[in-house]
């Protein structure tokens, strides 16, 4: 028995009878014996709560190989953790606030039925405690290579996802099975997926719109393939030029992703709008007449596509620098010319980056509210139309249900399509064997289209940057260009009393609470989603290819939807967190995963196998190996996944709305607010503030990662950068 | 190595600390007492919120959401819910929730101070609803713009349909937006179902947009996307203070309005609270509030000042609208698809 | 679940010689999906000896050795390492050490920090696990060359460096896949003596895959031969040469002609074995009267210029290439093609001429029983 699995069998005797079970009463006044042992699950059973008593067998049980330890420990401890389990959550589905939650059960007993509130920290822990010792003893049993951290890990991580992806996207989707009034009604779902207003294609001969699918599609598709182009660009200037204001690119690349929603488009508006900037001069100028074509399809596409290359850039920079010089150094020598190496080695070896680029971008495009909200014009998309069927004049949860699951089968495909293009063939050029080579430089060719593409689009950032920074310091943007720091004052005032500062602009708030919030998530996110992408690269476990199709899940379902399931799903006992923070921070890890998921995955099948196998011959844990050897090879997915979560928890809308309370405002609700009252001038403000904030953060995620060390020679004879502090 | 070690561990614990703070925040939140979900422009609702407390010392946690987002959610939490009373946001949602029975019926002693239309609005909700305050559809138009491109002055919503205003006019999607909605039912009763949708179809060929917002038409007229917007006036007005150069017109036929409610949902954990904010909400003190946040309703007590700004009542000619009938789902699902089907869809 | 047990001892490597141990399989199959990669297997490596893992690419080395090591998982079967049932024990917890193919050093450290990365993930304080490293790297002659990347080695010294890396620990087992393969014809001999003399010195039970018959005669005290997921036959590189159990291990190991013949009679160990018209005395190994196969070595046919007398057969030569220190033949006969080396002969019999074939039976002729 070793000493973890002793320590989880003691933690879920804690969270029996110790801590309290349930979560406290909101009005409540709590005293200190209601923290410890009153409160407990053990305390309660005994007052009456017969129902909890029946988790002291699995808990007994788990004693046993303590006790007598025999070769069937694992069996041992595999039965008591999920007998434990299953009667925690048989115990909480059936029994609700208002007495037993199924009617069966309810009139099979006749009476209401005992009640209970959601689970406390005793609960979760207890439960955690079973999940692990179940996990442990499967690993004693020779699952997955005996290793009981693996083994733990692909327990908590498909724990997580059922809990916080399948149950509470579950809940939802089956409304759209169900007529208005919640009943089962599949020819209701029939009708309304056949709608011609999804499907229609009559914009092929006719002057009438596409089906909102179509459109979808097409500018997911659109927006995937430029993303993935234009982040390869600044990937290659990036990684293999010397291109002078490098880091300049690189700032300007990620400029995107921490700009809150909105602003990109009312800066799009400000630039191209019919009253634009650009729009002016053209006309003033040149006699272009000025026009509305910054709306609809160009608009959005313009927009998303500034948003989410990014994502790209930030996928594909790890996946390029990973490239083993040797193999373009192979293909030179067998005559190639540099062009055709490039096409025909290093491309073809970008695959897995190219990919889960493209899938990114194309998901990003489908789950995207904000942009087509804006700049969409008659152009409708799925989100949107999904988020007014929650919220609009229509209130029809079910057709937004139908529309997810439209947009669900989308991901789906790309992902299976993915799967398909990226086949079995192997990526790895990050060996164990030293890499010789040195880094090619750019075929001419490639080079000029990437300047050609980047330098331009860099240009363009700036100047939409450029707008926004002016935005934020006059009066209003378009009208008067008084310079002013009202905005600034109004959000951010600080008073000085006697008690010391006193944050009393309007926007301090929502500022803290975002921050608080963005600073817990960011970690978790990125733990999770590289624990998940190591599993799923470097473990063999059945059920996998549904288990990473999961990890997709939460990410494809627009915020909206999401931020609905979410209060359908925790807002009612066993698990009742709505109006915390934590089902923020819960909400955000989930839909922001997936990055740290796709990066982990595009990296890691770059770095050979055996380097992993290495270092577990040689003793070291699968958790020692994970930090002394995969996350050092890992730091540019490390890298993108934090910064991604990072700010994704500060910029995202749709999937917030419904779960912000006083307490827990969120910056961008607030900016959304600023937006809809027509004060541009705040929200622009306000923006600037957090685009400065995330910079900074960006910049001190980078600094504590720091550099991956390939070890890689380089062109000039320095000696290997490494030697200097190989000895203290 | 080792000091990094524990520096990991006391960063790990902290982090622990800040989550466990983070599940309880819940249990502080509600301590407050009166929860609020609020949907009219944040810095009213922040008034509201903050005049309350002063006068009665009762603690409120206000959430600002939109008119169609509270009602979702309220929706989504009716088994176990969340908030006291739902204040503000345009009446359909409210008629929605109190035909869905999820709000909760209670006759102020205050209703003797109310308007006529906040009294009809309260007695069709079967008191689950109460007007605070009202606003009538109009629309407006960039003054710059229509010197430019000569369209003169509209004054009625048949001269929308003027062929200089081809591609001019904005308005909301009646299917994301009440605002539009409002529109749809207002043409309807004013000009019979028929000629009605005659009259959106000759529209369809001029508007240049369908915004997914109901008051987006007012910020791009004032940004000078487009020449003519339809909106609430209360919302076109906000823009004319701050001196965007766009004029308000109340129709010369007539228009619809909305009305701006209040209910107390079924289920609140504080109702005796929410019942006092319902009271002192319909009094003249508490309308006033509204003006002094930059919004420019028409307040549903008698007695409060009308805003200066405010569109003034005396020169719009209402309809008498039948918040019954066209805030019923049924006849709303009925109107929207035909809307769809017939006019969206048009070629232009 | 001694996994505690198993960390204490590996956290004082340096404090004590550990014994070698022995490997055991029982019966162990390994399956993926529907490839049965292992099948059935049982063999013992005594502790101390090297044995050498031998057969065609894809016959299931690869995935033996990984299954000592615990990289893989028997479907079925039981593995122990020193008496112990490691058979559900992960990789971490075996006291095995392998050295990769491909190499597999961690191309973020140093050679330094490669060789001492097993010592300092077992809590060894980094000072005294770049003493352990140094000793090694010291033994294996690559001091002075510490502080380079492995990107900065030759092939022959990444290799060395991943053997001191598996060596640092002092594991129980060591494991080696196909560890020449990515060397030059010289500095493969050099490195295979230098393994073979490292085991010796240090008393290490190694398991040694490899696909290259001279290699595994070679270097090895035991040859498993594997085929199709199976034990083929398992002895000292001498039995496997001479007495070879089945026809795959006569034709893979070593060049043989296989002859048929026929069995005349059994007499105690030995049997009448008829080849044409001459007759052999050779050990039975179980063969039973009738049809036998055999395997002949091509130095164990003689060939002498002239005619056939009795004991003989008669041939001709068809072919002959000078190769030094060898002649080596293509001979026609009547019991087919055969091919001979001869040693020694300066001077090669001219193509055509008749010769008469006899076979030295003390030696490298042997009837194969499984045929
Ligand atoms: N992960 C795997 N999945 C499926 N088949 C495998 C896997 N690994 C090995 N095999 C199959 O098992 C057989 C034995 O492989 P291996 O042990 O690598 O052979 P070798 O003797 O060349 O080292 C081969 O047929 C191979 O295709
Ligand atoms: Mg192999």
């Amino acid at each position: 028995m070793s000493r973890a699995t002793l320590g989880l069998i003691v933690l879920g005797w804690v969270g029996f009878a110790l801590l309290p079970w349930y979560g406290f009463d909101r009005n409540a006044s709590l005293e200190f014996s209601d923290y410890v042992i009153g409160g407990s699950a053990l305390a309660h059973g005994l007052r009456g709560a017969w129902w909890l008593l029946p988790v002291l067998a699995p808990l007994l049980m788990a004693l046993r190989p303590v006790i007598f330890p025999s070769s069937s420990n694992g069996t041992w401890l595999a039965a008591s953790g999920f007998v434990g389990l299953a009667l925690i959550i048989l115990e909480g589905f059936s029994i609700g606030l208002n007495g037993w939650t199924l009617d069966a059960l309810k009139s099979f007993v006749s009476d209401p039925g005992p009640s209970q509130t959601g689970v406390g920290y005793g609960a979760a822990l207890t439960s955690a405690s079973f999940l692990i010792i179940l996990c442990h003893g499967l690993a004693a049993r020779g699952w997955c290579r005996g290793d009981a951290f693996v083994t733990s890990s692909i327990g908590v991580v498909i724990a997580l996802i059922v809990v916080f992806v399948f149950f509470p996207v579950s809940t939802i989707l089956a409304s759209a099975f169900a007529d208005n009034s919640g009943n089962f009604a599949p020819s209701e779902f029939i009708v309304k997926f056949l709608d011609r207003s999804i499907w229609g294609l009559d914009c092929l001969w006719g002057d009438l719109r596409c089906g909102v699918a179509w459109n979808t599609l097409f500018l997911g598709l659109l927006v995937g393939v430029g993303t993935t182009a234009l982040g390869l660009a600044f990937a290659l200037i990036a990684t293999r030029t010397d291109f002078r204001f490098k880091k300049v690119l690189r700032v300007m690349s990620v400029l995107p992703i921490i700009t809150p929603p909105f602003v990109i488009g009312l800066a799009l508006i400000l630039i191209f709008g019919r009253s634009g900037a650009l729009s002016a001069v053209l006309w003033e100028w040149f006699g272009v007449p000025r026009s509305r074509w910054i709306y609809g399809l160009p608009g959005v596409f313009i927009a998303q596509l500034l948003a989410f290359t990014p994502i790209a850039f930030l996928v594909l920079i790890g996946v390029v620098q990973g490239i083993s010089p040797t193999l373009e150094e192979a293909s030179q020598t067998l005559r190639a010319k540099s062009w055709t190496t490039f096409w025909t080695v290093t491309l073809p070896l970008m695959r897995p980056g190219l990919a889960n680029a493209f899938l990114l971008g194309f998901v990003e495009s489908l789950a995207d509210f904000g942009n087509p909200l804006v700049l969409g014009g008659n152009y409708e998309v799925l989100s949107t139309k999904i988020f007014f069927a929650v919220v609009g004049a229509q209130q029809d949860q079910g057709r937004a249900a139908v529309l997810s699951i439209i947009l669900l089968a989308f991901t789906l495909g790309a992902f299976w399509l993915q799967h398909a293009w990226l086949g079995k063939k192997v990526y790895t050029t990050v060996t164990g064997k030293g890499d010789a080579g040195i880094p090619l430089p750019l075929p001419r060719r490639v080079a000029l289209a990437s300047y050609f593409t980047a330098v331009p689009w860099a240009v363009f950032t700036l100047g939409v940057y450029a707008i926004i920074l002016v935005g934020a310091f006059v009066r209003s943007m378009g009208r008067d260009y008084t310079l002013t720091l009202e905005h600034f004052l109004t959000a951010f005032r600080v008073e000085s009393t006697g008690a010391g500062l006193y944050f009393s602009g309007s926007a301090w708030d929502s500022f803290f609470a975002t921050m608080k919030v963005a600073a817990l998530s960011a970690p978790l996110t990125a733990a999770i989603g590289l624990l998940t992408a190591y599993l799923l690269t470097r473990q063999r476990f059945s059920g996998q290819r549904a288990f990473e199709f999961g990890t997709l899940l939460s990410f494809a379902i627009p915020g909206t939807v999401v931020g609905v399931s979410y209060i359908l799903a925790f807002n009612v006992p066993p698990i009742e967190i709505t109006g915390t923070g934590f089902i923020l921070v819960m909400c955000f890890v989930f839909r922001n995963m997936p990055v740290g998921v796709r990066s982990g995955i595009a990296t890691l099948s770059q770095i050979d196998k055996s380097l992993d196998e290495a270092s577990l011959t040689l003793g070291a844990r699968s958790a020692t190996t994970m930090r002394r050897v995969v996350l050092p090879l890992l730091r540019p997915a490390i890298v993108a996944s934090l910064v991604y979560s990072f700010v994704r928890a500060m910029t995202a809308v749709s999937a917030v709305i419904f779960l912000v309370t006083a307490e827990y405002n969120m910056a961008t609700t607030y900016i959304v607010g600023r937006v809809e009252a027509g004060e541009f001038g705040l929200a622009i403000a306000y923006s600037t503030v957090l685009i400065v904030v995330m910079l900074f953060a960006i910049v001190a995620i980078q600094l504590a990662v720091g550099e991956r060390r390939l070890g890689r020679r380089s062109a000039s004879a320095a000696p290997s950068p490494v030697a200097v502090q190989a000895i203290p | 190595m080792k000091l990094k070690r524990n520096f990991v561990a006391a960063t790990m614990l902290a982090g622990t600390m800040a989550a466990l703070s983070f599940m309880s925040a819940g249990a502080a939140q509600a301590q407050g007492a009166l929860v609020m979900y609020c949907g009219v422009q944040e810095e009213w609702c922040r008034a509201m919120t903050t005049a309350f407390e002063r006068e009665t010392g009762i603690k409120v946690s206000m959430t600002r959401k939109s008119a169609g987002e509270v009602f979702a959610q309220i929706k989504a939490e009716a088994a176990n819910p969340r908030a006291d009373i739902w204040w503000g946001g345009t009446g359909d949602p409210h008629m929605q929730a109190a035909e869905e029975g999820l709000t909760l019926e209670y006759k102020s002693p205050k209703m003797g101070e109310l308007q006529d239309w906040a009294v009809r609005q309260w007695e069709q909700s079967k008191n689950r609803t109460v007007g605070i305050y009202s606003g009538a559809l109009g629309f407006g138009y960039n003054t710059e713009l229509a010197k430019s491109n000569n369209i003169g002055e509209p004054k009625c919503w048949a001269d929308l349909l003027k062929a200089e205003l081809k591609d001019e006019v904005q308005v909301a999607d009646p299917n994301s937006s009440g605002t539009a909605y409002t529109l749809l039912a207002t043409i309807v009763q004013l000009m019979g179902e028929d000629k009605g949708f005659e009259y959106l179809k000759a529209l369809h060929k001029n508007i240049n947009q369908y915004t997914k917002s109901g008051a987006a038409p007012a910020k791009a007229m004032a940004l000078g996307e487009t020449t003519a917007g339809i909106a609430f006036m209360h919302d076109i007005v906000t823009m004319v203070v701050d001196k965007a150069p766009v004029k308000v017109v109340a129709p010369c036929e007539g228009t619809g309005y909305e009305i701006g409610s209040m209910s107390i949902i079924k289920g609140a954990k504080n109702l005796e609270n929410a019942q006092k904010f319902y009271d002192w909400a319909l009094t003249a003190d508490a309308q006033k509030i509204g003006a002094e946040a930059k919004s420019y309703q028409v307040p549903s007590n008698k007695s409060t000042p009308v805003p200066p700004q405010a569109p003034k009542l005396s020169d719009i000619k209402l309809i008498t609208f039948d918040f019954a009938k066209y805030g019923s789902s049924e006849e709303r699902k009925r109107l929207l698809s035909k809307w769809d089907n017939e006019v969206k869809n048009l070629p232009k | 679940m001694n996994q505690a047990t198993s960390i204490s001892t590996l956290a004082r490597p340096t404090a004590f010689k550990k014994p070698a141990a022995s490997v055991e399989f029982r019966n162990v199959t390994k399956r993926y999906g529907a490839v049965t990669a292992v099948d059935s297997v049982s063999f013992t490596i005594p502790p101390g000896q090297l044995v050498t893992l031998l057969g065609p690419s894809g016959c299931g080395k690869t995935t033996t050795l990984r299954m000592i090591a615990g990289l893989e998982m028997a479907s079925s079967g039981q593995i122990l390492i020193g008496g112990r049932d490691v058979t559900n024990l992960s990789a971490a917890d075996r006291d095995v050490s392998m050295v990769f193919q491909s190499y597999a050093l961690f191309p973020h450290m140093s050679v330094l920090e490669n060789v001492a990365y097993g010592p300092s993930v077992q809590g060894v304080p980094k000072k005294d696990a770049y003493g352990m490293a140094m000793e090694k790297l010291e033994l294996i002659g690559l001091k002075g060359l510490e502080k380079r990347a492995p990107s900065e080695l030759s092939g022959g010294q990444q290799q060395r460096v991943a053997v001191a890396r598996a060596l640092v620990l002092e594991p129980q087992v060591l494991l080696f896949d196909e560890p020449l393969s990515n060397l030059d014809a010289k500095l493969r001999r050099r490195v295979r003596e230098d393994i073979r003399e490292l085991q010796q010195s240090l008393n290490l039970t190694v398991a040694y895959v490899t696909h290259d018959q001279e290699e595994a005669l070679a270097v090895s005290d035991h040859i498993i031969v594997m085929s199709n997921a199976r034990i083929a036959q398992t002895g000292a590189p001498r039995e496997l040469y001479e007495e070879p159990a089945n026809l795959f291990v006569a034709d893979f190991i070593g060049d043989a002609n296989i002859i048929s013949g026929e069995l005349v009679s059994v007499a105690g160990p030995t049997a009448q074995v008829r080849i044409g018209n001459v007759s052999l005395q050779l050990p039975h190994r179980g063969a039973s009267q009738g049809a036998v196969k055999l395997a002949v070595r091509p130095d164990a046919i003689l060939l002498d210029e002239g005619t056939a007398s009795t004991g003989a057969l008669a041939g001709a030569v068809r072919k002959a290439s000078y190769l030094g220190t060898q002649v080596e033949y293509d001979v026609e006969s009547s019991i087919g093609d055969l091919f001979v080396v001869q040693f020694g002969r300066k001077e090669p019999v001219a193509p055509g001429t008749p010769v008469a074939i006899s076979f030295v039976t003390n030696r490298g002729v042997a009837i194969i029983p499984d045929a």
